[in-house]
């Protein structure tokens, strides 16, 4: 900037007031992907409830289950029950069945909202960003923006999800999930929508409001919610599978490799 | 706020809900023995913080004097920095007794429950479902 172009010292406050004026505080329709006036939950938070532990000692909610089972079409619960049968009596016998978690995999949408560990969301421009702390999740919501057909999406663990704030509630729509991303072993097709209404129920306290559809799985929309409280001092840390000694046999079972002289 | 008295009853239940029941952290501990544990006394080799799970490895001597390897399955470190161990918890080289829930198995290796260092110090780790694991007593690893 040459001295000539630089604004003076007296050309200050109106500049001010423009900045002032354009920013999204003072004009919220003027930039719709903006949250101004949105409820601020930006920051740590942790699930409470079924099988989580609380109290900032790592949350551990694998199971018991908080959500009750998904209501599938005959045509599609018959087999998701003997699955979820063989897997329990696996269990019981110490053989497990492997899981996409002995692979090192994350949980993908809507597992990781039921977060096995601490998560953080940011709200910035246009964007909601969650981030779950195991697995180093990371789920992008953007704001403001069209959703598109099932078919335009291509397939991942966190799909495409668009969100509006609604007064304090933040709507998420989120589509394109892969089928092999199951949340609590139900079946889905590239159909499945899932439908997000996440508000603060008190300064401290989170909800989110869940509701899974598919027409082609499900009888019913299958809803459920997770509760969650504020971690005002916790700082994420680091998740990285660096040396996953798990892995899955030739039967499909759990098995630990051992450490010892042929390792070092 | 009409959601503001729901939140309540809501929060009252979810504290109240410390108990737990089948646990799992990065897998499933249902490899290990939930009915009975070992101690294990030996020189750690290796104290390895990393992810999904930590581990710490140590040599022993049998009744004849032959010196054998056990591994020993920790939480993930997120669990454990949480509970505050760190890093340097434990330290390669030094003597320590750990009492475990042996793999099914029957492999050399088991799930973390408690150690004692050189130092005396005691550390519990942080295992989720940790009273599922039933306590006996003590039978050394020989």
């Amino acid at each position: 900037m040459t001295p000539a172009a630089a604004p003076s010292l007296a050309a200050l406050p109106v500049l001010l007031f423009l900045w002032v004026s354009a920013s999204p505080a003072a004009a919220p329709q003027a930039a719709p992907n903006n949250q101004a006036g949105a409820p601020d939950i930006t920051g740590a938070w942790e699930r409470v409830g079924a099988g989580a532990l609380g109290g900032g000692q790592g949350t551990d909610p694998r199971n018991p289950r908080p959500a009750p089972p998904p209501p599938l079409k005959p045509a599609f619960l018959t087999e998701w029950q003997a699955a979820q049968q063989a897997a329990r009596e696996a269990t019981a016998k110490g053989q497990p069945v492997g899981s996409n978690w002995v692979n090192c995999l994350p949980d993908g949408m809507p597992g990781m909202m039921q977060g096995p560990f601490p998560f953080e969301i940011l709200q910035t421009k246009g964007q909601v960003t969650i981030i779950q702390e195991s697995f180093t999740q990371v789920r992008r919501i953007l704001l403001d923006r069209p959703q598109l057909s099932p078919d335009e999406v291509d397939p991942s663990f966190y799909g495409r999800s668009v969100g509006r704030w609604e007064g304090n509630t933040l709507v998420v729509d989120t589509i394109g999930i892969k089928e092999h991303v199951r949340y609590q072993g139900m079946p889905h097709s590239n159909q499945m929508r899932i439908t997000e209404r996440i508000r603060l129920v008190e300064p401290n306290v989170l909800v989110d409001e869940i509701v899974v559809q598919d027409p082609v799985t499900l009888d019913k929309p299958w809803a459920f919610s997770f509760t969650y409280r504020r971690l005002p001092d916790y700082m994420l840390l680091e998740y990285i599978c660096e040396d996953n000694r798990e892995y899955i046999d030739e039967k499909g079972l759990q098995r630990m490799r051992l450490g010892g002289p042929e390792r070092r | 706020m009409p959601h503001r008295r729901s939140a309540h009853p809501i929060l009252a239940v979810a504290f109240a809900c410390t108990w737990v029941l089948t646990l799992a952290a990065h897998h499933s501990f249902a490899v290990f023995d939930h009915t009975q544990t070992l101690t294990v006394t030996g020189t750690v080799t290796s104290f390895q913080w990393s992810n999904p799970h930590g581990f710490l490895e140590l040599d022993y001597q049998t009744a004849t004097g032959a010196t054998r390897h056990y591994t020993i399955e920790l939480t993930s470190i997120n669990m454990l920095s949480r509970a505050g161990w760190h890093s340097r918890s434990i330290k390669a080289g030094e003597s320590v007794t750990a009492v475990v829930a042996p793999l099914l198995s029957g492999e050399p290796g088991g799930l973390l429950l408690q150690v004692t260092l050189a130092s005396g110090q005691v550390l519990t780790a942080p295992v989720p479902g940790a009273d599922t694991f039933k306590r006996t007593p003590e039978k050394v690893l020989k």
